[in-house]
C-alpha cells in the first residue's frame, strides 16, 4: 500500500500542458527519488501534488483520501508537505519564527517539542541562530531551515523539490547525512534532487521524468545501472 | 518661546493620533499590498460610532471606543471577503477600485442618514496644567491610548501565533499555505485589525475635534503623507511620522498662516517620494 499515490496527472501553466498523464507511487517509511533534467516537470508535478496549481486529470490520493482538489493548506494539515524549490522562507522573521510556523498543524503543534530536538540534532548549526532573520542567513543555512520547517510540521509525506541546489559539496555531504539520519525516524520522503548519483545512493525506489511523463522507473539499484541514466545524469 | 513650546507640544499630541490613524492604512498595505481607499470613510464610521454610542446610549466615550474597535474588525472582516479577497491576486488596480467602491457606499449611505453637517461629542476630561503648559485631558487621553494600541500591535505582532501567521503571510504567502497557514483567512484577520484601528482613531479624533462623514478624507490624505514618512508597511514608523507630522501642525501656525501647513505636508510629501521612496526610516519594498 502507498501513502501517496499518483494517477494519470496533467497540469500546467495558463495554456500550456507541461504533466502529460504522471504515475507515481510513494510508499510508507521509504524515500522515493524523483529526477529529470532541468524542464522535465518535477517542480511542476509537486506543485500539482500540493494543490499550488490545479491538477486539469488525474488523482492525488494521500494516506487513503482523494485529495486532488484540496488547498495547499489543508494537505498540510493532513500531512503532505512540501519544502519549495528555492527555500521559500520567511525572511524577516527569526530561525525559531520559521521553525513555529512549520509547526501549524495540529499534530506539529502537539509534537513540537520532539520536533525541535530532531532538528537541532539534524543541524546543530540552526541552534546558534535561533534569534537571526532568516534572510540574513548563508545560502547552505537557509536550505537546512527550510528542511527544518518542514520537519516541524510532522509531516507524513515530507516532499523535497532540490535538497541541496547551491550548496558547496562539503554542505551537500552534511545535508544528506541529515536526511539519511532523519530517514531513521521513519519519516516517508519524496525528494527531487539534481544530484542523481546521491539520490540514486539514499533512496529505494526511483522515477526519471523526461518531457513531462515519467520514463522509467523502478528499485534505485537497478535505475543506477541502467545505460541511459549512466550516461544522461551520472557521466559514466 | 512659551507658545512656540505650547503649540509644539499640542502638535505632538495630535501627531500620536494621526499615527494610530495611518498605522491601519500602512498594515494593511504592508501585509497584501492593498491601498485602502476607503479608510477615511472608516474612520469616518469609527468617528460616527463613537457619536451614537454616546449622544444615544449614554455610553462613556471612552468605553464605546472599544466596540467601536470591536465593530470595526468584524466590518474589516466583511469588507475584506465581500470586496477585497476577489482581487487580492489582480492587479493593484483592481483593489484600488474595489476599495474606493465601499468608501463610495460608505459615504452615500453616511450622508443620506447624517447629511454632511457637524456633530460634536459633548464629553470633557477637562484640562491639565504642568508649569507653563495647558492641554486637554482628551488629548493627552488619546495620545496614551495611541501609544497603548501601537504597544499592543506590537506584541500581538511578535509574541502571538495569530500574529506571528500575519508576518509570515506578508513574507511569504505560497509558503505560509504550504505550512498549513490558511492565508486568505489571515489576509481578513489583517484587515480586519487595520479597520479596526482606522475605526478607533476616528473615535478618538470625535472625542476632539467635531466630525462630519465627510471628515475622514483630511485624515486620510494625513495618513498617506504619514505612511510615506514612516515607510509604507511599518507599523511603528507609522507613529513615528504621525510625530513628525504633528510637529510640523504644531511650529507652522507659529511662524505663518495656518493655511501653509497643508502645503508645507504636501511638500515634503513629493519631496519624499521623489528623494527617499522608501520612506525616512522605511526599509521595505
Ligand atoms: N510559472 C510558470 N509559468 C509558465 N511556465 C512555467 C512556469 N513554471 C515552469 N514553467 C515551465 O514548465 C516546464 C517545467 O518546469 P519545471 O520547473 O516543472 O521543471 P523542473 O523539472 O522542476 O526543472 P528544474 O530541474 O530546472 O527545477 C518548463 O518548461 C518551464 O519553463
Ligand atoms: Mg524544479
Amino acid at each position: 500500500m502507498s501513502i501517496l499515490e499518483i494517477r494519470g496527472l496533467e497540469a500546467g501553466y495558463a495554456d500550456l500542458q507541461i504533466l502529460w498523464g504522471v504515475d507515481l507511487e510513494v510508499a510508507p517509511g521509504t524515500l522515493t527519488a524523483l529526477v529529470g533534467a532541468n524542464g522535465a516537470g518535477k517542480t511542476t508535478l509537486m506543485r500539482a501534488v500540493t494543490g499550488q496549481i490545479k491538477a486539469r486529470s488525474g488523482t492525488v490520493t494521500f494516506d487513503g483520501d482523494d485529495v486532488t482538489g484540496l488547498a495547499p493548506h489543508v494537505k498540510a494539515e493532513r500531512g503532505l508537505v512540501m519544502v519549495p524549490e528555492g527555500r521559500h522562507l520567511f525572511p524577516t522573521m527569526s530561525v525559531l519564527e520559521n521553525l513555529e510556523m512549520g509547526a501549524t498543524p495540529k499534530r506539529a503543534r502537539d509534537d513540537i517539542e520532539k520536533n525541535f530536538d530532531l532538528v537541532y540534532e539534524l543541524f546543530p548549526r540552526l541552534k546558534d541562530r535561533l534569534s537571526q532573520k532568516a534572510g540574513t542567513m548563508s545560502g547552505g543555512e537557509q536550505q537546512m531551515l527550510a528542511v527544518a520547517r518542514g520537519i516541524m510540521s510532522s509531516p507524513k509525506v515530507l516532499m523535497i523539490d532540490e535538497l541541496s541546489l547551491g550548496l558547496a559539496p562539503m554542505l551537500v555531504i552534511d545535508i544528506f547525512r541529515a536526511l539519511e539520519k532523519l530517514l531513521t525516524t521513519g519519516i516517508t520522503v519524496l525528494l527531487v534532487e539534481q544530484n542523481v548519483r546521491l539520490a540514486l545512493g539514499v533512496s529505494s525506489y526511483a522515477y526519471v521524468m523526461s518531457e513531462g511523463k515519467v520514463e522509467m522507473n523502478g528499485p534505485s539499484s537497478e535505475i543506477a545501472e541502467d545505460e541511459g541514466v549512466r550516461e544522461a545524469y551520472l557521466g559514466i | 518661546m512659551d507658545t512656540l513650546a505650547a503649540s509644539l507640544l499640542d502638535g505632538l499630541l495630535i501627531g500620536l493620533l494621526y499615527g494610530v490613524a495611518a498605522m491601519g492604512l500602512t498594515l494593511i498595505f504592508g501585509v497584501m499590498d492593498v491601498i485602502n481607499l476607503a479608510h477615511g470613510a472608516i474612520m469616518a464610521l469609527g468617528m460616527f460610532g463613537v457619536y451614537l454610542l454616546f449622544s444615544e446610549m449614554g455610553m462613556n466615550p471612552y468605553v464605546a471606543l472599544i466596540a467601536v474597535l470591536i465593530l470595526g474588525l468584524l466590518f474589516g472582516v466583511i469588507m475584506y471577503f465581500v470586496a477585497v479577497d476577489r482581487v487580492i491576486d489582480e492587479s493593484p488596480l483592481a483593489s484600488l477600485l474595489s476599495t474606493f467602491s465601499v468608501n463610495m457606499i460608505i459615504i452615500g449611505i453616511g450622508t443620506a442618514i447624517w447629511t454632511t453637517s457637524t456633530y460634536n461629542v459633548e464629553y470633557s476630561l477637562g484640562t491639565v496644567e504642568t508649569g507653563p503648559f495647558t492641554v486637554t485631558g482628551a488629548r493627552l487621553m488619546a495620545a496614551f491610548l495611541a501609544v497603548v494600541i501601537t504597544a499592543l500591535l506590537y506584541l500581538f505582532l511578535n509574541k502571538t501565533r495569530p500574529g506571528k501567521y500575519i508576518r509570515a503571510v506578508s513574507d511569504n504567502r505560497g509558503a505560509a499555505d504550504l505550512m498549513g497557514i490558511p492565508s486568505h483567512r489571515i489576509l481578513a484577520l489583517a484587515f480586519g485589525i487595520g479597520t479596526a484601528i482606522a475605526a478607533v482613531a476616528g473615535g478618538m479624533i470625535a472625542t476632539i475635534f467635531p466630525i462630519t462623514i465627510l471628515g475622514g478624507s483630511t485624515y486620510e490624505l494625513k495618513s498617506f503623507v504619514i505612511v510615506v514618512l514612516g515607510g509604507l508597511g511599518n507599523p511603528l514608523g507609522a507613529l513615528i511620522g504621525g510625530l513628525i507630522l504633528g510637529a510640523i501642525e504644531g511650529i507652522v501656525p507659529v511662524f505663518m498662516k495656518t493655511t501653509w501647513v497643508p502645503v508645507i505636508e504636501f511638500g515634503l510629501f513629493v519631496g519624499i517620494l521623489l528623494f527617499r521612496p522608501t520612506g525616512l526610516m522605511g526599509t521595505k519594498k
